[in-house]
């Protein structure tokens, strides 16, 4: 995460909590959100995210912890008292009010006389001018969304929540509306923390994303740093497809760890392994679908030296227009995903045929072998011990 | 993933149906008006146009009544009886804004706070219609007696010293006076305001209370800019459901009230079934009638809840 040194704007969670009775919904919490920053909380439904949000909102008081806003202690203060707006999952406009009235809400509350201008100027930010005098429901869901993100940023908060706001909207309207969004957090330079459980959202739109699981922040980083360097199987399977193998630390040779798995050997160099590494222990060897080439077991002498390599036989082949993706089976792992861009199609590579799966080392990731392998996939959301790993 | 080099042939074009929608359907929705339509015949539309003749007949009883198109009854009915139409409406509208003042913060507790409770807070809200009207407005005999603990505990309050300046009471009795009327009015149809708030309060999303603090709204003016506003259809149909039969209920009038508490459905009463004036009777019944109508509509375009949602 980027440092600062003008904290005056960040957002500071210090050990904050929270816990309904037994079920402990988020676990104590440090997290520093640096000021105009586009953040992202990203996790499947439960894992405390929106909980958190609403504890920065002040709707949720939290059981432990502390939420600063600059130099401001506002743990304790009511949602009216916060110079924080939330942008909400359904939008939570006034029907009773019209397009202009909703927006114009936060200033009229903070006793501002002279509205006209200010809202009209923001409607037209969010190209919204024609629309002034309509009710709520006159407006299509794209619209609402962008009313409900008018309404909270016009009283230019020092941070914007938005609670899944596209949640509601149709694929194409909602790539539309990341980059829309992601416009306007640029024009305005107001911190944005945005919940949302669409991994590519989080990815398109956040600078920063914190991957959340059970309760706890799994990891923290960029989204091009996550997804190359996830340190656990949660995150792995949660952003992309990972393929994760079972492997047995063999030797150490200079900044690489050579790992047996099945009856071959693969390369995976130490920087990138997370998780601890003695010769005999067990480590899962990571590696994306789309880092890795296939070629027809009849070429297998035309791959250069020093790639891993696997031995499998293609089990099952979808194209989708832009790559091919190829479910192979091999000895060391049932299932093995590969994306092949399609420039140069090899019409032998069918169900069926036996093939090489190869990948340079440099792409490799090392996790610990004491997690699930699932977690993180879906219908699975990983378990306590996983996370605490 | 073989090529497909020739698209397969589109289905064949459905023959066009020979046989025209079958007619029977169409008439579905009428019969099924039916039922409602001759019971409103029989028990509304016939009796409201035997009224309209009586209202303009002349006669008596022994002689019988013939229709004079005599709509000079109505001229008199009104001159004789507008103070009784008057108290009428005040009553109703005195029990109407308490009805509103009590149930209005209890449907708000029931909607939003109540929690588990709710259910039950419910069925003692409508607990009262188990048992009869009547009884009930005997039980405030009781309750309002000039010996009983209420009157002495208001008395010793110098509560009635205040009512009796203003009007409401008189000597050191509760019974028999505007507000023991009142009061029975309030409490037989608080239920149906209460019903109504409930049911609007209820709808409101909690997350538009989210969103007012979120926008620097305190509680109380989240309230007044959201809650009550998006509650106003409840309001309506509270009050209106409140103030009509109120407007035409003798029964409080006659159990708790006196002769100076007298109204209109009172009136009305006296002409059909003691005085046995039926053309007069008729006549009051319409004027009511016109005068609620007239009233309701004016408070409905002034509301303005049709426009909301």
């Amino acid at each position: 995460m980027k440092t600062t040194s003008d904290n005056s704007g960040d957002v500071r969670l210090s050990g904050i909590s929270k816990t309904y009775g037994s079920f402990t919904a988020v676990h104590p919490l440090e997290l520093t959100v640096p000021e105009g920053s586009f953040f992202a909380l990203l996790g499947a439904s439960g894992c405390g995210k929106t909980t958190t949000l609403r504890m920065i909102a002040g709707l949720e008081e939290p059981t432990t912890g502390t939420v600063r806003l600059g130099d401001q202690d506002v743990t304790h203060l009511p949602p009216y008292k916060r110079p924080v707006n939330t942008v909400f999952q359904s939008y939570a406009l006034f029907p009773h009010l019209d397009i202009f009235e909703n927006v114009a809400f936060g200033l009229r509350r903070r006793g501002i006389k002279s509205v006209k201008k200010q809202v009209e100027d923001m409607l037209e930010l969010v190209q919204l001018g024609e629309q002034a005098r309509k009710k709520p429901h006159q407006l299509s869901g794209g619209q609402q969304q962008r009313v409900a993100v008018a309404r909270a940023l016009i009283n230019h908060p020092k941070v914007l929540l938005l609670d899944e706001p596209l949640g509601a909207l149709d694929l194409k309207l909602r790539r539309q509306m990341q980059l829309e969004l992601k416009r306007i957090q640029t024009e305005v330079g107001i911190t944005f923390i945005h919940v949302t459980h669409d991994q590519e959202e989080a990815m398109t739109m956040a600078d920063t994303v914190a991957v959340m699981n059970g309760g706890r922040v799994e990891q923290l980083g960029s989204p091009a740093d996550l997804y190359e360097n996830p340190q656990s199987t949660f995150v792995a399977n949660f952003l992309g497809t990972s393929n994760l193998i079972e492997a047995e630390v063999d030797t150490k040779n200079g900044d690489d760890i050579v790992l047996r798995a099945g009856g071959g050997k693969l390369v995976l160099p130490e920087a990138r392994c997370s998780a601890p590494t003695t010769a005999g222990g067990k480590v899962l060897v990571g590696i994306r679908p789309e880092k890795i080439s296939l070629t027809h077991a009849d070429d297998a002498g035309e791959i250069p030296e020093g790639r891993n390599r696997l031995t499998g036989k293609i089990a099952d082949a979808s194209f989708i227009g832009v790559s091919t993706q190829y479910v192979v089976d091999s000895p060391v792992c049932d299932e093995l995903a590969v994306y092949v861009q399609n420039v140069e199609r090899d019409g032998r590579l069918v169900p069926g045929a036996d093939v090489v799966l190869h990948w340079s080392p440099a792409h490799t990731f090392g996790l610990d072998a004491a997690q699930s392998l699932l977690a993180g996939t879906v219908g699975s959301a990983g378990t306590e011990e996983e996370v605490a790993a | 993933m073989s090529t497909l080099t020739e698209a397969p042939p589109p289905l064949a074009p459905a023959e066009p149906a020979k046989k025209p929608p079958r007619k029977r359907g169409r008439f579905t929705p009428y019969w099924l008006l039916l039922p409602g339509i001759l019971w409103l015949i029989v028990f509304f539309a016939l009796p409201m146009l035997y009224q309209a003749s009586t209202s303009v007949q002349q006669g008596s009883l022994e002689e019988g009544y013939k229709v004079t198109w005599h709509f000079a009854t109505y001229w008199d009915a009104l001159s004789a009886y507008w103070p009784q139409f008057l108290r009428s409406v005040f009553y109703a509208a005195a029990a109407t804004v308490l009805c509103l003042l009590l149930g209005y913060p209890l449907a708000y507790l029931i909607a939003f706070r109540a929690g588990r409770w709710r259910n039950l807070i419910m069925i003692l809200v409508i607990a009262p219609f188990f048992t009869s009207f009547l009884i009930r407005t005997l039980a405030w005999k009781t309750i309002l007696a000039d010996n009983g603990v209420v009157v002495h505990t208001l008395n010793s309050l110098h509560v009635l010293d205040l009512t009796n300046w203003l009007g409401w009471t008189a000597g050191d009795r509760v019974l028999a006076t505007p507000l023991a009327v009142v009061c029975g009015l309030t409490y037989n149809f608080l239920p149906f305001m209460i019903l109504p708030l409930y049911t609007s309060l209820e709808r409101i999303d909690g997350r538009l209370h989210e969103a007012a603090g979120d926008l620097y709204a305190k509680p109380w003016t989240t309230f007044r800019k959201v809650t009550f506003p998006l509650s106003m259809p409840g309001v309506v149909s509270g009050t209106l459901l409140t103030f009509i039969p109120a407007a035409g209920d003798y029964v409080n009038a006659e159990l708790l009230g006196s002769t100076d508490t007298r109204m209109i459905g009172n009136v009305i009463q006296t002409q059909f079934l003691r005085i046995l004036d039926y053309p007069t009777a008729a006549a009051l019944s319409f004027i009511l009638m016109a005068a609620i109508l007239a009233m309701v509509t004016l408070y409905i375009r002034r509301s303005g809840t049709e426009d909301l949602v």
